[in-house]
């Protein structure tokens, strides 16, 4: 008993501590301290990005991806109208009509015209 | 401004904490002034020399700021950077410690008499802890000072359990004859063992 109550004062005693003259000195150490460490790492991670950002730049044009990404897109563009073609005269256009791609166009522009006049006026509404 | 200063000065820690949490440096700048005197004070009582003492509490206080999100108020945030400070000295005690050879460390340490103003019936714990060897002090300050049970000391110290127990027990024992009120402050601590 004489043990656990002497236990309990000595973590009382240890808990007991007193206030230094210089806690906020202290406190100002430790923030500037934070300071430091925060611009150090904007600073390091700022460098890395703009040497990973040169470095990937560098690979991606000496590695001819421009050009082959172009050729991607283009042959991708092709590839997607042709079965968007392919898909309307199948299923949207009327049998018998005259099928020609630029009525496909014309009526793609106007679906966008109408799309946009009708945002408009909604927008005006509101 | 000054409102904002009230408002932090009164605010409870777990308020500054969850500030903090989000960036708030001024929030935690008001908790390290809180507490930062009982961090340096736990250092100290562990046997860091005021100067080390510091430097290790800032280390602990930007710990403490880099894991406060992992702070779930299950005790108090004073008691949670104690235990990290703490922690951050015994490591360094322990890469000292190399340095020194065990059998010094483990010697019977000659306590020093306390200074002549000592008054004796005064229960004072930093002088009663100058009667403690090194490995005695910082085995008693980890449990009783930074919350540590006797597993997690002995595993901060990387020393078998059983080594930190009866450095424990040896150390109580020599702060209870020293802090034995109407005992004088000179009395040999070594009486416990006699």
């Amino acid at each position: 008993m004489a043990e656990r109550s002497f236990e309990y004062e000595l973590s009382r005693l240890f808990a007991d501590a007193p206030a230094m003259p210089d806690a906020d000195l202290f406190a100002l150490r430790v923030d500037e301290r934070l300071r430091r460490g925060w611009t150090f790492r904007r600073v390091l991670i700022g460098g890395l990005g703009v040497v990973g950002g040169v470095i990937g730049g560098a690979q991606l044009l000496g590695g001819g991806f421009v050009d082959r990404f172009g050729e991607t897109t283009v042959a991708s563009g092709r590839l997607l109208t042709g079965k968007v073609i392919d898909l309307i005269e199948d299923a949207v256009m009327p049998q018998g009509l005259p099928w020609v791609n630029d009525v496909i166009w014309a009526a793609g522009l106007l679906a966008i015209v109408g799309v946009v006049y009708a945002v408009t006026r909604v927008a005006r509404e509101f | 401004m000054a409102d904002t200063h009230t408002a932090r000065a009164s605010a409870h820690d777990l308020e500054l904490v969850a500030l903090a949490a989000t960036g708030g440096r001024d929030a935690f700048g008001e908790l390290i002034r809180r507490h930062g005197s009982a961090v340096r004070g736990i250092l100290r009582r562990l046997g860091a020399d005021p100067a080390s003492a510091d430097d290790i509490a800032q280390d602990a206080f930007l710990a403490a700021y880099e894991q406060i999100g992992d702070f779930r108020g299950e005790g108090t945030f004073q008691s949670w950077v104690k235990r990290i400070a703490a922690r951050l000295y015994a490591k360094r005690w322990r890469r000292e410690a190399r340095g020194a050879a065990l059998a010094e460390l483990m010697a019977e340490f000659d306590a020093p008499s306390p200074p002549e103003s000592a008054s004796a019936d005064r229960i004072d714990l930093d002088e009663a802890l100058k009667a403690l060897s090194p490995v005695e002090r910082i085995c008693v300050a980890l449990c009783y000072g930074a919350d540590l049970s006797q597993a997690e000391a002995a595993q901060a110290l990387n020393a078998p359990l059983g080594t930190v127990k009866s450095h424990v027990k040896r150390g109580l024992d020599k702060l209870r004859v020293r802090m034995a009120p109407g005992r004088s402050l000179d009395a040999p601590a070594s009486d416990v063992h006699g």
